[in-house]
């Protein structure tokens, strides 16, 4: 009942051809009598994919993807569909408040009373308990301005530095993996390496859904090099899987093993590189350094045999794949939430990086370990903000007291002001809130009680804190918690930049004005802010194109130079690439590679230089294979798994407004392998019991292949079923993200 | 001329035969899938029908197995994003036959103007193009024959 790979590629034998001469076509510039067209970037996923709005009468009414944008025209179904989103019936545009605390109704007021409504708790926290009482939680989805205000408010205004956000639960691991393996975050590489590349190596990631136009570029680079090879690993055989050569599906959560058994059938057969990782590579184990002998000795714990034995995957297509990743004249790397919602996603994330470093597939053009980013603005606007417990802008660390002097120095600070202890990380948030050591809470642009992990669990912490929330949408679940609900005015109808998985930052124009008395978060911070009670000196941006402006020009005193990124340059250029110190810099293809990396010194002896760590040389690890926090046994004998569906973003707060993507898939439900299925006496559609140690949830059956037996999966979107109830919140000791891809659970139907 | 009659007479016949007999197969082939196209029509299709694939590998099983093994069937680009949807309610208007200066263009338009510049302007996009049918792998102009596949 499946397509093969072989069917749909080779295509039909006797096709007809059309006569070429019946001609093409000519293109619509104004199909719906558009007056203007703004440039912007789609609001959803890290893909980054540029638009632009078509605008009428001062409404907008039409949408088209940016063919000056790395996307060259194309955006997936959610991009096309984002114009019904900003005039959706569910949209909240005035100010809202629980005069009478939590179990009172929603009222709304005007901006002056829910302004101050919502500052004076924060400032008797902090007049009673102090800056560790106080906190920030944001998003991967504000806009850069946005997130850069809040963390310089909060960091040096409130001397707290309680920030963190979204981009905890979803990058965090890729972050520290980047950092411990190179020194510094983000990739070194970009999309255009998906157009080079000989080899696809995707891991933990549904591309094809969560990413769906780079899943497009993928594609077509197989379509035109046909000899390009793919592999994609992943324990379900999602629609990704349509275009590999191989789909390799492991037991969940035994890719570590998978990874060090490639490792070791590379140097077994010497199919590494040993003039790149001997001049380029340290080995080190833990934190100790160590050669190249003994990395092959640990490798000898990962035999394909005794790999095999651990992931199920035959020992011959660990090494069939082993010699596709490394005998490809490039190989480029794609992951996501399979490999960094995990306890050991940093591990994850180091042994990618360690084949990339061991085969020399690096730092050329078609060769990079390219991480995915779920969401449009966690690398530029969080990453490389500081806008986490534990960071500094531009890769500097709290507890580092020669970064907090420097950003002192930089914010013009009087010494010592920044708190020298990291703040609360999303996790320790929620339970300190619970706990009544966090009293107040300033929630930006997410919908945290429907997203945290162990939902029964963490949401205690939204009922105890007092909550102030900026949300677009009335169908958000953290609503039910707000003390305070602050309209911030939708995408396009305020500017800002935004910055994708490829170091690329673009910059969403102003196309409407917002809706109601709907208003520019970035103005409800600023204003909150003052009223609590931070020197406006500290502040004192005007509009958005103040704040990028002191962000561009900080951000020279650091490798992350992107003092050239000017916001005139960003409304001319549909994106530019980072590192970019001087305006006329074209931006930057290949990170870390001299005569490329403007921060490589041109009379750098080496054509690489790490220049992340001290040496100039990235690191091999040597990272043992770790079960997940809580595998299937004999009680919860199988393995639940979540993600998305390529019709709905994370929460479906904007997709769920779009009758179509509502209706392509209006509920969760559950798949189930036929086996397991027929045991069960399951058939399609039948009300099924997800039980798990936290709770348990009753979705419909959907009977398909695509999960392996013993694993069901259900994707996370529907308000209504919010698996994450029946998720452990254990998380990845070094990134603190949670493991939201495995968890054991029991399954039945309902009798 | 008798004959004649005759033998198209058995032709329609085994051609009724053979298009029955496909149906009754896409049904037994397909028993998980609800087939809903008896009882609803587009304009009362019910909140919860899921996607259009389900029906339509039913009802048109043609143009269902053409799309899924086309690149937007790879890719995901479902019925809803050129055709709206059936009880007119979308956001984009529900339509057999996309309009395709809108439809097509909001991803195409760079192509189009790469087309319209070569060959000038002639027709629609499926003028050149067939209709649902353009695999990877194929050129995008070339017309596939009838298929015979049935995997969906
Ligand atoms: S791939 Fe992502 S960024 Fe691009 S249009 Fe789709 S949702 Fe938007």
């Amino acid at each position: 009942m499946t397509i093969l790979r072989r069917d749909f590629l080779k295509g039909t034998a006797a096709a007809i051809a059309l006569s070429v001469l019946a001609g093409p076509v000519r293109a619509a510039q104004s199909g719906g009598g558009e007056e203007k067209w703004i440039k912007g970037v789609c609001r959803y996923c890290g893909t980054g994919c540029g638009v632009l709005v078509g605008v009428k009468g001062g409404k907008a009414v039409s949408i088209k993807g940016d063919p000056r944008n790395h996307n060259q025209g194309l955006l997936c179904l959610k991009g096309a569909m984002l114009i019904p989103v900003i005039y959706s019936e569910d949209r909240i545009l005035k100010p809202m408040i629980r005069k009478g605390g939590k179990n009172d109704q929603l009222t709304e007021v005007s901006w002056e009373e829910a302004l101050d409504f919502a500052a004076n708790p924060f400032k008797k926290a902090l007049a009673e308990a102090g800056p560790a009482s106080i906190a920030y939680y944001g998003s991967g989805q504000a806009l850069t301005e946005e997130s850069y205000v809040a963390n310089k408010m909060w960091k040096a205004g409130f001397k707290s530095n309680n920030v963190d956000g979204n981009p905890r639960l979803c990058m965090a691991s890729a972050v520290a993996g980047y950092i411990t393996t190179f020194g510094k975050d983000e990739p070194m590489g970009t999309y255009n390496d998906i157009d080079a590349a000989s080899c696809f190596f995707i891991i933990g990631s549904n591309t094809s859904e969560a990413h769906p136009v780079l899943f497009q570029r993928i594609a077509k680079r197989k379509e035109t090099s046909p000899d390009v090879k793919i592999i994609v690993a992943d324990p379900r055989r999602t629609n990704t899987s349509r275009i590999a050569d191989v789909h390799v599906s492991f037991k969940p959560g035994t890719d570590l093993a998978l990874m060090n058994g490639m490792a070791h059938v590379i140097i077994r057969e010497e199919l590494d590189d040993a003039r790149f990782h001997g001049k380029y590579c340290n080995f080190v184990k833990g934190n100790d350094p160590v050669n190249f002998e003994e990395y092959k000795k640990f490798l000898d714990d990962y035999t394909p045999e005794k790999v095999e034995s651990i992931t199920d995957v035959p020992a011959a297509t660990i090494v069939k794949i082993a010699r596709m990743f490394a005998e490809s004249k490039g190989t480029v790397s794609l992951w996501c939430m399979g490999i960094n919602q995990r306890v050991r996603g940093v591990w994850a994330n180091n042994l990618i990086h360690n084949l990339h470093l061991l085969t020399g597939h690096i730092c050329r053009p078609g060769a990079t370990p390219l991480s995915l980013t779920g969401q449009p603005n966690a690398c530029g606007g969080v990453r490389d903000v500081g806008a986490l417990a534990h960071l500094l802008p531009n890769g500097r660390m709290v507890e580092n007291e020669a970064h907090r002097k420097e950003m002192e120095a930089l914010w013009n600070l009087p010494p010592g002001t920044i708190a020298p202890k990291m703040g609360r990380h999303t996790i320790a948030l929620f339970e300190g809130m619970t706990a009544g050591d966090v009293k107040a809470v300033f929630i930006h642009c997410t919908n945290p009680a429907h997203t945290l992990p162990n939902l029964n669990k963490l949401t205690k912490g939204l009922q105890t804190a007092f909550v102030v929330q900026t949300e677009c949408f009335k169908t958000a679940e953290t609503l039910k918690y707000a003390d305070v609900v602050l309209p911030a005015a939708f995408w396009c109808e305020t500017d800002g930049v935004y910055g994708c998985t490829e170091r690329r930052y673009s910059l969403t124009e102003q196309a409407i004005k917002p809706l109601g008395e709907s208003r520019p978060a970035l103005e409800i911070l600023m204003d909150f802010g003052k009223r609590v009670g931070v020197d406006p000196k500290l502040i004192p941006y005007q509009n958005a194109s103040d704040v990028w402006e002191e962000w561009r020009l900080l951000s020279a005193k650091s490798v992350y130079n992107f003092a050239g990124i000017t916001r005139a340059r960003l409304k001319k250029e549909s994106g530019v690439k980072w590192p970019c110190p001087t305006e006329n810099h074209p931006g930057t293809y290949l990170r870390y590679v001299r005569d490329d990396d403007p921060m490589v010194p041109k009379d750098h002896p080496n054509k690489v230089f790490f220049y992340g760590k001290p040496d100039g040389k990235a690191v091999i690890f040597l990272r043992p294979y770790d079960p997940p926090f809580e595998p299937a046994d004999a009680e919860y004998p199988f393995v639940l798994t979540t993600g998305r569906v390529i019709d709905h973003w994370h929460t479906a707060t904007m997709t769920g407004t779009v009758p179509e993507l509502r209706k392509a898939y209006p509920g969760a439900y559950v798949e189930i392998n036929p086996e397991d299925a027929k045991k069960l006496s399951i058939v399609n559609g039948d009300p099924v019991v997800l039980e798990t140690r936290r709770d348990k949830l009753t979705f419909p059956a959907r009977i398909t292949d695509t999960c392996m037996p013993g694993l069901v999966f259900t994707p996370f979107f529907d308000p209504k079923l919010m698996v994450n109830k029946l998720f452990h919140d254990a998380a990845d000791p070094i990134s603190k993200e949670p493991e939201y891809k495995i968890c054991a659970t029991k399954v039945y139907k309902v009798s | 001329m008798a004959s004649v009659k005759k033998t198209l007479l058995i032709g329609l016949f085994f051609a009724a035969v053979c298009v029955g007999g496909f149906f009754v197969y896409i049904n037994a082939a397909f028993p998980t899938v609800r087939c809903e196209a008896a009882k609803v029509t587009h304009l009362n299709a019910p909140e919860d029908l899921s996607d259009c694939a389900s029906c339509h590998a039913k009802t048109t099983p043609r143009d269902a197995q053409d799309w899924k093994e086309s690149k937007h069937g790879v890719l995901l680009v479902k019925c809803f994003v050129c055709h709206g949807q059936p009880d007119g309610k979308g956001a984009i208007p529900f339509n057999a036959k996309p309009e395709y200066k809108t439809v097509c263009g909001a991803c195409h338009e760079p192509a189009m103007n790469r087309m319209a510049a070569k060959y000038g302007e002639v027709g629609d996009c499926h003028t050149c193009h067939p209709r649902h049918q353009n695999p990877i792998h194929r050129n995008a102009f070339e017309a596939k024959t009838v298929t015979d596949k049935t995997s969906f």
